[in-house]
C-alpha cells in the first residue's frame, strides 16, 4: 500500500486521519500552503508520531505561472522567485543555483525524497521541456555531489497533451532511461478542469507506458502525484506510490488552481467514494442508488461506510466533507490493496474490475438512477481502451 | 599449419561469409593498402621480438604474432598516408590526423584504460609509427589470446550451450561496463570480435571503433561498425551524437548472444535486401531462441528478447541490472 496525502491549503487534522486510518502511508507537503517555520513544526510532529514517508514538492514551477496563485512561496521559499520566463534559464550558472537552492532546502530538513525542480512541459521537445531536462540534469549532478543525502526523485510536470505521441514519448523515455537517479516523481497537468476520472485512452495508455517502463521494467521508484482514481491503474503498471488530497484541486492538477483569479464559487458537495463503481459520486446519487436498492453492491466495504449504513439512509446520515475525504482515502487504499502483483496480473485484475463496474453502473441506469456527466461510469470505457492498449504496446 | 579457429584471429568473418551489408563499412582503401611486410622486417624494427609469425589481415590491419620477453603478444600493422609524417616536437598547429590513426589511438588508448579482465590488453608496445621501405606504417601490441573468435566456433562447432552464453554475456557485460566507465561504446561487438579463451573465458577485441561520446565522432557522421549488429537508434542520424549510450553495445551483445543460442541472426538472412533488414531491425519481434533449439532456458529467452528491445529504454539501464539477470539463471 502506497498512497500520499498530497497537502495543500486548510490540511487541519485530514493527515493525520489518513495516517491514523492507515489508509496514507505518507505526505507530499505542498510549499505553496504552508509557511516554513510552520512546516517545519508539522515535519516534527509527524515524524516524532507516525511511520510514514515524508516527501515536499517544491512547486518550483509556479515561479513560471502568470499571473501565479503563489501564496507564500514568494516570502517563504528562497529557491522560488514569481515571474520566471525562458530568459532566466539561458545559462548553467543560473539553473545551478536554482537547483541548489530548492534541493538544500529539502536535505536541510530530512525529507524521505529530495524533489528536483522543474517547469510544466507541454511536450518533449517543446522550449520548456529542455528546460525541465537542463533543471532535471543539474539536479542528479548536484546530488551526486552531496554526502549523505536522501533519494533523489526528478520531478516531471507534463501537460496532458505531451502524452499524445509515441514516438515522442520513447525518446524522452530513453533520455529518462539514461540518468542515474533513484526515481520520478511524475504530475500530469489536466485538460479539463472538471474533477472527472475520464482520461483520454490512448493518454493514459501512453502514461501507463510512461510508468511501466520507468518503475517495472527499468527500476525507478515513480511516485506519481496529484493522481486520485488514476493512481490505482498507474499503481498497477508498477508506480510506487500515488498521492491525492482533500479537495478536488489537490486530487488533479489543475493549471488554473495556480493561477491567480476571483475568489468566490460553491462550496463543494458531498460525496461518496465507491470502489466498486470505480468513482467518487454524488451522494444524492448514493440515495438513488439506495432507494433503488442496490446500496450493498455499490458500498466501498471500508470503515467509514458504517456511517451510511447506520442510518436509515445516506442523506440522513452523519456524512460530512471531512468523512467523505477519509473515506475516499480508505476506498482508495482498498483497491490499492490488491496491486502488489506482477504489472500483467494487476492490469488483468484491474480490467476485471472495469468491466463489472461497468455493468454495474449498466443494472443501476436502468433501475433508473440518475447520475450527472461526470459521474455517469463513462471514465470506464476511456479506462479499459487505455488499458487494453497499454497491454498491446507494452507487450505484456 | 595451425587451424585457423585456434589462433588469434582478428577477423571480418562477415566478409568472409559474404555478409553484404559489412563492405560498405569497412575501408576498401585501407584494405588495398595493407601493409606488406616480412617475418625479417618487423623483427628488425621492434628489435626485442623473437618467434614472429603471420596471423592475418583484417580491414585496416595485418595481424602477426611475436615473442617480447618471454611472452608472446600480437602485433598490429597499419599503412597509414604517405604524406602524413609524425612530428612529435612540432609546436606549430598540424592538421588533424587520418582516420587510421585517430582509430589505432583509440584502440590503443581503449585497450590501455579498460578495467576490465575480459576486454583484450595493450602489450607492451604502445602507439609506435615507422617507415620501412617507403612504406609509412603504425604499429602496436596487444595480449595474444589462446582459443577461438565465436564465429569460427559457431561454424565449427555450433551453436553454444545456454550456461556457456550465459557465462559470455555476463563478462561482455563486464567490458561494456568497464568501457562505459570511460565514456565510450564499442560499436562492433559481434561474435568475429568476441575470443573464447581456452580457459573458457571470453575476450572483447578491436576497440578501434570505440567511440568516445564526448569527444570528437570519429566516424564524421558516417555508420561506421558491422551494419548487422546495429542497435536501431543506430541507423537514426540525427540520434547519434546524442543519443546513443552502453545500450546500443547491450543490443549487438543480444544479436550475438541470439547467434550463438541459435545459429542464427534475429534480424538477417542471407539474400535480405538492405530495406528488408533495417525493417527487421527496427519493426520485427525476432523469434524467442525457445522456439528455434528445443529446451532453450526460458529465462534467457527473455533475457536475450529484452536486450533486443526496440529503443534502449525498453533493454536494461545499467550495466548491473543485466549482470544480475544472468547471474540470477546461472545454473538453472
Amino acid at each position: 500500500m502506497a498512497i500520499y496525502v498530497q497537502h495543500g491549503h486548510g490540511k487541519s487534522d485530514k493527515i493525520t486521519n489518513a495516517l491514523d486510518d492507515k489508509s496514507a502511508s505518507g505526505v507530499i507537503f505542498a510549499a505553496r500552503n504552508e509557511k516554513v517555520d510552520k512546516l517545519d513544526r508539522y515535519i516534527t510532529t509527524l515524524r516524532e508520531n507516525y511511520e510514514c514517508d515524508l516527501l515536499f514538492d517544491p512547486q518550483f514551477y509556479v515561479s513560471t505561472l502568470i499571473p501565479a496563485n503563489d501564496r507564500y512561496l514568494p516570502d517563504e521559499y528562497r529557491y522560488y522567485e514569481a515571474g520566471r520566463t525562458a530568459k532566466d534559464f539561458i545559462g548553467a550558472r543560473k539553473i545551478a543555483s536554482y537547483v541548489n537552492d530548492t534541493i538544500n532546502f529539502q536535505t536541510e530538513r530530512g525529507f524521505d525524497r529530495i524533489m528536483s525542480p522543474t517547469v510544466i512541459a507541454n511536450g518533449f521537445s517543446d522550449r520548456w521541456s529542455q528546460i525541465a531536462l537542463q533543471l532535471a540534469d543539474s539536479s542528479i549532478e548536484y546530488h551526486s555531489s552531496l554526502t549523505d543525502a536522501t533519494p533523489l526523485l526528478v520531478s516531471l510536470v507534463l501537460s496532458e497533451g505531451a502524452l499524445d505521441s509515441r514516438s515522442d514519448l520513447d525518446a524522452f523515455l530513453d533520455i529518462l532511461t539514461s540518468w542515474d537517479v533513484h526515481g520520478y516523481y511524475i504530475t500530469v497537468v489536466r485538460d479539463d478542469a472538471t474533477y472527472s476520472q475520464s482520461f483520454y485512452e490512448d493518454r493514459l495508455a501512453h502514461l501507463l507506458y510512461m510508468v511501466y517502463i520507468l518503475a517495472d521494467r527499468n527500476e525507478f521508484e515513480v511516485v506519481c502525484g496529484y493522481s486520485d482514481f488514476i493512481g490505482i491503474p498507474l499503481r498497477a503498471a508498477g508506480a510506487s506510490a500515488f498521492a491525492t488530497g482533500w479537495y478536488q484541486s489537490l486530487r488533479q492538477f489543475h493549471q488554473k488552481a495556480f493561477l491567480k483569479r476571483k475568489n468566490g464559487g460553491q462550496p463543494p458537495r458531498l460525496r461518496y467514494s465507491s470502489s466498486p463503481l470505480l468513482n467518487s459520486i454524488m451522494l444524492g446519487e448514493l440515495e438513488s442508488i439506495s432507494d433503488a436498492g442496490y446500496l450493498d453492491q455499490v458500498l466501498s466495504d471500508v470503515d467509514l461506510d458504517s456511517i451510511i449504513t447506520d442510518a436509515t439512509s445516506p442523506e440522513s446520515s452523519a456524512w460530512t466533507s471531512q468523512i467523505s475525504d477519509r473515506h475516499h482515502w480508505q476506498t482508495l487504499a482498498k483497491l490499492d490493496q490488491d496491486l502488489s502483483g506482477p504489472v500483467r496480473r494487476n492490469i488483468m485484475g484491474l480490467i476485471a474490475d472495469v468491466r463489472q463496474a461497468t455493468g454495474l453502473y449498466a443494472t443501476l441506469k436502468a433501475a433508473g438512477v440518475p447520475f450527472e456527466r461526470n459521474t455517469d461510469g463513462q471514465h470506464l470505457f476511456d479506462w479499459l481502451a487505455g488499458l487494453q492498449t497499454f497491454i498491446r504496446i507494452a507487450a505484456l | 599449419m595451425i587451424a585457423r579457429h585456434e589462433l588469434y584471429c582478428i577477423t571480418y568473418p562477415a566478409i568472409i561469409q559474404g555478409h553484404p551489408f559489412c563492405i560498405d563499412f569497412l575501408d576498401k582503401e585501407a584494405m588495398a593498402n595493407l601493409p606488406n611486410l616480412t617475418v625479417e622486417q618487423i623483427e628488425h624494427v621492434l628489435g626485442n621480438v623473437s618467434g614472429v609469425r603471420y596471423i592475418a589481415r583484417g580491414g585496416q590491419k595485418v595481424v602477426w604474432s611475436g615473442v617480447i620477453d618471454g611472452t608472446t603478444y600480437a602485433i598490429k600493422f597499419a599503412s597509414t598516408p604517405e604524406e602524413f609524417t609524425r612530428e612529435e616536437d612540432d609546436d606549430t598547429e598540424v592538421e588533424a590526423d587520418p582516420e587510421v590513426i585517430v582509430r589505432a589511438s583509440r584502440e590503443v588508448e581503449t585497450m590501455r584504460d579498460c578495467a576490465s579482465p575480459y576486454m583484450v590488453k595493450l602489450g607492451p608496445i604502445g602507439l609506435n609509427f615507422v617507415e620501412i621501405e617507403g612504406q609509412s606504417l603504425l604499429y602496436f601490441t596487444e595480449e595474444f589470446i589462446n582459443g577461438s573468435d565465436l564465429r569460427s566456433l559457431l561454424e565449427s562447432d555450433g551453436p553454444l550451450a545456454p550456461d556457456a552464453i550465459i557465462d559470455m554475456g555476463i563478462q561482455m557485460t563486464d567490458a561494456i561496463k568497464a568501457l562505459w566507465e570511460l565514456g565510450k561504446i564499442h560499436r562492433d561487438i559481434k561474435p568475429g570480435n568476441i575470443m573464447r579463451r581456452t580457459s573458457g573465458d571470453f575476450v572483447l577485441l578491436d576497440a578501434g571503433l570505440a567511440f568516445d561520446v564526448i569527444g570528437e565522432s570519429l566516424s564524421g557522421g558516417f555508420l561506421v561498425g558491422t551494419r548487422i549488429y546495429f542497435s536501431p537508434e543506430q541507423f537514426d542520424y540525427s540520434n547519434r551524437r546524442t543519443g546513443l549510450d552502453f545500450r546500443s553495445d547491450i543490443f549487438a551483445l543480444g544479436v550475438t548472444m541470439y547467434e550463438m543460442a541459435t545459429g542464427r541472426h534475429p534480424f538477417w538472412n542471407r539474400g535480405h535486401s538492405s530495406q528488408a533488414f533495417y525493417s527487421n531491425v527496427t519493426s520485427l519481434a525476432p523469434e524467442p531462441p525457445s522456439s528455434i533449439v528445443e529446451g532453450f532456458p526460458q529465462d534467457l529467452d527473455n533475457i536475450i528478447i529484452r536486450m533486443l528491445g526496440k529503443s534502449p529504454h525498453l533493454r536494461y539501464r545499467k550495466c548491473d541490472h543485466l549482470t544480475r539477470a544472468l547471474e540470477a539463471i546461472r545454473g538453472h
